[in-house]
């Protein structure tokens, strides 16, 4: 029976390329896929070309992937699909093309997906009578539609396949979803049909395994982190499937962990509604899937199935929102949540004075409070035992200008303020602060094409 | 009744889709699963959270592999870089989640 396997090589734009250059290397593999894009990538890659109309891709892949492992890739057959691509893959191709002829690796083919880049068509989208509603319910789009970044539709697999059909050694693509770069040569080397459901949702929980890289293998692992084994030479998964199964592995000689546990805790990660699964491909129902330990770093997964795929399509809207500025302080014991406390009171007053207008803050306590917020333990125990605490003041303003007010009125309270107060990290510095419009586009308004040069 | 940390029974992930915290919690062994489906339920969750999570819970379960979804929406102070929070992401509500105190019967701890 036939089978293929796929592995995971990334998980974000700034991951380690260890695992990946380990795994083409060494791994029984036919295809890798890198993922690079979370939800608000495309807006900083957006913000990055805008100042420099050469950036606004992962270069990494290049520079860190291929260079390292692109020509054994090329060697050992392991096709690789990645959406570094970010917001200009016309410049991540030039990179990868440069890359090969470097390499002198003649007849290398590159392909490229276009189409999920759909800023330039908003107007005549808002014209025809699309209002890009906002799924959280709140605002108009009009509102926001002068302030936006990017607007790119999370496309699904078709592109891709086009491309490896057409033999691409490399895929690049913008923002296919993550799973999308996983079905595509799933679906191009199991031959399934556009309409076989079960078999696409088994393709995309195959990508969503992976996707995260390491997360897949023993990383950030709540069932039993202390046992992962070689965590500085972690592992990222492998999806092996034949026309009915689907198991997950790992390469060899590395670290990581491939069980139940560590597949079930990637299994539902971000997936929402587990019967409604919502990708540009199919719709997924997990509810009746299971994971079984089928051998050392290895599990089967069953059960999984599909319904017909959205009419319409997810769109990554990355839009400017205005300004932040986060300041720390640190103060140790004794009493050193009371100084902290006391330190936010002095600085707000100030603030108060010189009529700061923040639209937001967020006052925390690195080392008591600042992740679990409400939930954390601040007992009178807790806050009399803690060796140290750091004060962190966040402040949100539309107004640039007010969000810097607070930055020069950190450092004095060294002096100023309750006793062993340090000021480390340096200045602040106003951040911009960008969000997401969730909403969708009608499928058919998207017009994805695959194509493939060669060098 | 004795009262323990969920932790100790389960263990899960979180991640985040916008200002949507997604912690997925697993019973640590089969037999936790009815523990966990009696004592976590979105309404104590709400309570426990407080003005953290400002929007609804819902939890949706898979008992074929004995662990639940809890999508909490409006759960991040505004999700992304839009947050102020150290953990804007809520990489650590899984964690959040895990500290919630559980009634068990003497006998269900296995």
């Amino acid at each position: 029976m036939k089978k293929v396997a796929i592995g995971g090589g990334q998980g974000f734009w700034g991951d380690s390329p260890d695992a990946a250059v380990h795994m083409i290397n060494t791994a029984d593999i036919q295809y890798m896929a890198c993922d690079y894009l979370a939800e608000l990538t495309l807006s900083i890659m957006a913000k990055q070309q805008l100042k420099d109309p050469k950036k606004g891709y992962a270069p990494d892949f290049v520079t860190r992937i291929l260079k390292d492992a692109g020509r054994t890739a090329k060697e050992r057959n392991i096709r690789l699909i990645t959406n570094a691509g970010g917001m200009n893959i016309q410049g991540c191709v030039d990179a990868i093309r440069d890359w090969a002829q470097g390499e002198g690796l003649k007849g290398y083919k590159i392909g490229y997906v276009t189409g999920d880049d759909i800023k330039a068509r908003i107007p005549q989208l808002l014209k025809d009578g699309w209002t890009f509603p906002n799924l959280d319910g709140e605002g108009e789009f009009t509102e926001i539609a002068d302030k936006i970044y990017n607007c790119n539709a999370y496309i699904g697999h078709e592109g891709i396949e086009a491309c490896i059909d057409q033999g691409a050694d490399t895929v690049i693509t913008g923002r296919a979803a993550d799973s999308a770069l996983f079905l595509a040569p799933l679906k191009h080397e199991l031959g399934w049909a556009a309409d076989d459901w079960d078999s696409l949702a088994r393709g995309i929980m195959a990508g969503h395994l992976l996707e995260c890289g390491g997360q897949g293998a023993g990383g950030n692992y709540m069932y039993d982190w202390r046992h992962v084994p070689r965590m500085d030479e972690l592992g990222f998964p492998i999806a092996e499937l034949t026309a009915d199964t689907l198991e997950l592995t790992k390469a060899p000689d590395c670290g990581g962990v491939i069980c139940e546990q560590s597949t079930k805790e990637q299994f539902l990660y971000e997936v929402l509604d587990p019967a409604n699964y919502i990708t540009p491909d199919v719709v997924v129902d997990v509810t009746g899937a299971a994971v079984r330990q089928q051998g050392e770093n290895r599990v089967r997964i069953e059960g999984i199935r599909g319904r017909r795929r959205p009419d319409t399509l997810k769109l990554c809207v990355g839009y400017h929102k205005g300004w932040k500025t986060v300041s720390m302080l640190s103060f140790a014991w004794p009493d050193a949540y009371e100084k902290a406390q006391y330190c936010a009171e002095v600085i707000m007053k100030k603030m108060a004075r010189i009529g700061m207008r923040a639209d937001d803050v967020h006052i925390s306590y690195i080392g008591l409070n600042s992740l679990h917020l409400n939930v954390a333990d601040t007992s009178e125990r807790a806050i009399r035992d803690l060796n140290e605490c750091v004060l962190r003041i966040a402040v949100f303003s539309r107004d640039k200008a007010e969000c810097a007010k607070i930055i020069p009125e950190i450092s004095p309270l060294q002096l100023n303020g309750p006793p062993g107060a340090s000021f480390f990290g340096g200045r602040a510095h106003v951040q911009e602060v960008m969000a997401l419009w969730p909403t969708t586009v009608p499928r058919d308004a998207v017009k994805v094409s695959g194509r493939v040069i060669e060098v | 009744m004795p009262e323990i940390y969920l932790h100790e029974i389960a263990h899960g992930r979180s991640g985040d889709k916008g200002d949507t915290s997604n912690v997925c919690v697993f019973a640590r062994k089969p037999e936790y699963y009815p523990i966990i489906e009696r004592e976590v339920t979105p309404e104590k969750l709400k309570a426990f959270f407080g003005d953290m999570v400002k929007g609804p819970i819902t939890r949706y379960s898979v008992p074929s592999l004995g662990g639940f979804n809890f999508v909490m929406e409006h759960a991040l102070g505004g999700g992304a870089t839009m947050s102020l929070r150290l953990d804007s992401l809520g990489k650590s509500m899984g964690s959040a989640v895990m500290r919630l105190k559980i009634h068990v019967d003497e006998g269900e701890l296995t």
